[in-house]
């Protein structure tokens, strides 16, 4: 069978294009047939293998055979064939139109293909209407040795060593690019990336770098550069960033760093990229030693004067909030240390040069200050996790000063009334609550997301910020992540949300035991005697303040006041305690005493204060087990 | 090399540029934050007309001044501005020649093409393009305008811009830009760092807050005034100096991070209007 050739030659393609167009490409090759993708910076491919050597043929369906006589000869006429060469196929006529040789239906089919890529931001060049990623600059498409109709049946090598190159045939595409300093397969690229990576010690290549500059080159060599030694004193992760997110470079052990070049002489480019590199750690130190001659203390004075939230006052009036949020999560003296350095590094230069250190940059001065490790690595930490996985902070300071920081700007954005809506999540409140969570799961710190906004708005108000809003849906914002953490159903957690426990961890561990226990007995118990109370006295007035044990006329009445006497301090220990189940069998003691009160006793009674006084009782029934949640909100 | 100092090289581009039939121009009269926002480029970029011009623009941008002690950042400095509308289909090659005729040997060098999707919110415009490196040097950015003034582009240009300090820094091999040769004999820094160190110290300290307040709303009111009269190009002189007192202010640490979104917003919808009214202008032609 033939090979087929599709090239779209464009203009310097970006890494995303690149990785867009391969998914779309590939799903075109699934409808031509067997052979390959290849995406890189100035070439799109499709190389197919075998494609059939005529399109299928195509049955278009007619009138039902039974109006032969009305409709056949229309359709026949508008299908160009005559009425005698119609079909019938299950009770219709038809045609069947034969599927056209490759070579006459390809030119249209490649036309769509090119056209159809679809980006995620797209551009226009000329007037040919074509939107694309980059400009595409040149079309090559080949059927064996045929060129495509409309196609051009050449290529290009590589920018600079390499001009126009002619393709003889489908099957020779990637040994004519690869003698022209092209290797169009980016796995290839990668390959010989890695492996140039690890020759020179580097296993673990970052790979957000590295499938960037896969797409950087056509034909990518491996070169190692080296610092002056001197810019080894400035801190590490500078020098990191320096070198990752400005230059794609790839760091290595001490001063030395490795890069992917698309060609040149090696030592030219190796001295340039070495100057280029110094340069940016020269303006890096020159920024750091301006900052230290402030130190710390005298950056911590500045960002106190620099805005935090316009309406919610200055890093002064967060650190002064911070500070009180850590004493109320029982953070010791370390973390309440952390707090008032925290924003400290809002006023350096080297933040507003690397925006993503803010944290590390404020640690780094901290150390050079003297200040004890654990205060330190607190400052360091505080921004964590700032990713949906990302690690939490390893020390108990700093997982305190994160969670603080995080319900701070919470309730800042809430008062503020910066909710997020639909997608829309500019100041990334979704990932903060998703953090607090998991310090809360993971990081096992014990918090009451209520009590900590609700004593955030206190402190905004008493500054005197201008709010719009009481900020109290904060803990219930936070308890909604829940849902999506826990590999539970969400209405176990809407249940436990419901309950008496306002820990945020321990709710998330009661979500769970109650799904666990789900099946069992106890639970069984606990639901059913919750649900009948429920059910009967939930929606009715009337109820009376309290049970009156006087106003009992019946001995089941009597059981069941006694019953919920003895099982109430029981489950608030449990809970208090954290043994869920425990709390649970105690809750599903209530059940035989509640059936048979329904068994035996009149609820309704005609003396309004003895039904008022057995209403009562059942809603203390159902608030004795509703302290495990709101197990209304579970089917059964 | 030919382009053995820094006005050497100028001179190597404007000589490029000049016999591809560029229009030369000069540096545009009031401050600018970039050589984009010369009318020569911002407006003539509007439009169904083909235009192609090159020239030197001082680029002041006064928050990225460091008193003349970096060797990197200066809020005075030079870029050679290139545009070519409607984009020629070898563009990129152009410009690859336009390196090999400053004395760049990109077989012996990495020039490589980096993504880089630019946008000035000031004036309503983005585009898509790359930073050009050499050997990891940003001496170029290159753009495909596709919006400008708020406005669909007609007929899409391609802009060059040349950094040239850095370009420079390439050239000679230097690691400051202060120590560049300019003449045979004569350093950047000897032409510039004074001007560096005072320019800072108006940019971050001196510069009369409560004035240049006062002188935003004038240079604003006085473009509204010139909208009404439908002159666009007085009018988009009093935007530059609009962007110009609004940066001066930013240095200043004069606007808060909510004013600072309004400003601008002040800004682009009066470079949207002129825009509007110069399209409009070259519509229909005064008599």
């Amino acid at each position: 069978m033939p090979s087929l050739l599709l090239e779209i030659g464009c203009e310097e393609l970006p890494a995303s294009a690149c990785e867009e167009a391969e998914v779309q490409l590939r799903s075109e090759l699934a409808k031509l047939g067997d052979g390959s993708v290849f995406v890189g910076p100035r070439r799109l491919v499709l190389l197919v293998t075998d494609l059939p050597e005529r399109e299928a043929d195509e049955w278009v369906k007619g009138p039902p055979e039974h109006l032969r006589e009305k409709a056949a000869e229309g359709f026949a006429k508008k299908q160009g064939v005559s009425v005698d060469e119609l079909e019938v196929r299950d009770g219709f006529l038809g045609v069947l139109v034969p599927g056209r040789a490759l070579l006459d239906a390809l030119p249209e089919r490649l036309n769509e293909i090119v056209r159809g890529l679809a980006f995620s931001k797209s551009m226009r060049w000329d007037d040919s209407g074509l939107r694309f990623a980059r400009p595409v600059r040149w079309l090559c498409a080949k059927l064996d040795e045929q060129t495509v109709e409309g196609f051009g049946g050449w290529s290009y090598g590589h920018r600079v060593t390499h001009g126009e190159v002619t393709i003889p045939a489908a099957g020779s595409y990637l040994e004519t690019l690869r003698g022209a300093d092209v290797e169009p397969d980016k796995d290839r690229r990668g390959a010989s990336i890695r492996a140039g990576l690890e020759k020179l010690g580097l296993a673990d290549p970052n790979e957000r770098v590295l499938a960037e500059v896969v797409h950087l080159a056509e034909w990518p060599t491996v070169l190692e550069g080296r610092f002056d030694e001197r810019f080894l004193s400035l801190p590490r992760r500078v020098v990191e960033t320096a070198m990752e997110s400005h230059q794609r470079y790839f760091p290595l052990e001490g001063n030395r760093f490795a890069f992917v070049a698309n060609g040149g002489d090696p030592q030219t480019v190796v001295a340039g990229n070495e100057a280029v590199l110094e340069g940016r750690l020269e303006d890096a130190s020159f920024t750091f030693e301006r900052d230290v001659a402030k130190g710390i203390e005298g950056l911590m004075e500045e960002a106190a004067r620099i805005t935090f939230v316009a309406g919610a006052g200055s890093y002064g009036d967060k650190v002064e909030r911070l500070q009180a949020l850590v004493d109320a999560l029982g953070g010791g003296d370390a973390s309440r240390e952390a707090a008032r350095l925290s924003k400290a590094d809002q006023a350096a230069e080297l933040v507003r040069e690397f925006p993503d250190l803010e944290g590390h940059i404020g640690a780094e001065y901290a150390r050079l200050a003297g200040f004890p490790e654990a205060v330190c690595a607190a400052v360091d930490e505080q921004y964590l996790p700032d990713s949906a996985g990302g690690p939490l902070p390893v020390t108990e300071a700093g997982r305190v000063l994160a969670a603080a920081d995080k319900i701070d700007s919470l309730t800042v954005a809430f008062a503020l009334g910066q909710r997020p809506t639909g997608s829309r999540d500019p100041y990334g409140l979704r990932r903060a609550a998703i953090g607090v969570c998991r310090l809360a799961l993971e990081g096992n710190l014990e918090l009451d997301t209520a009590a900590l906004a609700a004593r955030a708005h206190q402190l905004l108000v008493d500054q005197g910020a201008e709010l719009e809003d009481d900020a109290s849906d904060v803990a219930e914002f936070v308890e909604e992540r829940l849902e999506g953490m826990l590999d539970i159903p969400v209405e176990f957690v809407r249940a436990a949300r419901g309950s008496g426990v306002t820990e945020l961890g321990a709710s998330a561990r009661l979500a769970e035991a109650l799904a666990a226990a789900a099946d069992t007995d106890a639970f069984e118990g606990a639901y059913v005697a919750y649900d009948r109370a429920n059910r009967l006295a939930g929606k009715s007035d009337g109820a009376a303040k309290e049970v009156d044990p006087k106003l009992a006329t019946d001995e089941a009445e009597l059981a069941l006041i006694q019953a919920v006497a003895g099982v109430s301090p029981r489950i608030s220990a449990a809970l208090e305690a954290r043994e869920f189940d425990a709390a649970l069998a105690a809750a599903a003691e209530l059940r035989a005493p509640v059936d048979r009160f329904f068994d035996e006793v009149l609820v309704m009674a005609e003396d309004a204060q003895v039904r008022s006084n057995r209403l009562r009782l059942l809603l203390d029934v159902r608030d004795t087990v509703g302290a495990l949640g709101d197990l209304a909100q579970i089917p059964r | 090399m030919s382009a053995s100092n820094y006005q050497e090289m100028i001179a190597s581009l404007e000589r490029y540029w000049a016999d591809y039939g560029c229009v030369l121009m000069q540096p545009y009269h009031t401050e600018l934050a970039a050589g984009t926002m010369n009318p020569a480029t911002f407006l003539r970029s509007l439009g169904p007309d083909a235009w192609k011009t090159a020239y030197v623009e001082p680029v002041i941008r006064p928050t990225d001044g460091r008193y003349g002690e970096n060797p990197f950042r200066f809020q005075h400095y030079f870029q050679y501005q290139v545009l070519l509308k409607p984009a020629p289909e070898d563009v990129l090659d152009l410009y690859f020649s336009s390196l090999e005729a400053l004395g760049i040997d990109t077989k012996k060098h990495d020039v490589r093409l980096v993504e880089d999707d630019w946008e000035q919110p000031t004036l309503g415009a983005w585009g898509l393009g790359w930073e050009i490196w050499c050997d990891g040097m940003e001496v170029t950015q290159f753009t495909y305008f596709q919006q400008v003034g708020g406005l669909e582009i007609e007929l899409v240009p391609a802009e060059i811009t040349y950094g040239l300090e850095r370009l420079a820094m390439f050239l000679q091999g230097k690691r400051s830009a202060l120590d560049l040769e300019w003449a045979p004999g004569v350093r950047w820094g000897d032409v510039y760092r004074e001007s560096e160190r005072e320019w800072s110290i108006y940019n971050f300290e001196v510069a009369p807050v409560d004035i240049l307040t006062r002188r935003f709303e004038e240079h604003e009111a006085e473009c509204r005034m010139l909208l009404e009269r439908e002159l666009p190009l007085p009018a988009y002189d009093q935007v530059l100096k609009c962007s110009h007192t609004f940066n001066l202010l930013d240095a200043r640490g004069a606007i808060s991070v909510t004013e600072r979104a309004a400003y601008i917003g002040r800004v682009r919808t009066l470079a949207r209007k002129v825009a509007q009214l110069y399209v409009e202008n070259i519509a229909e032609p005064a008599a």
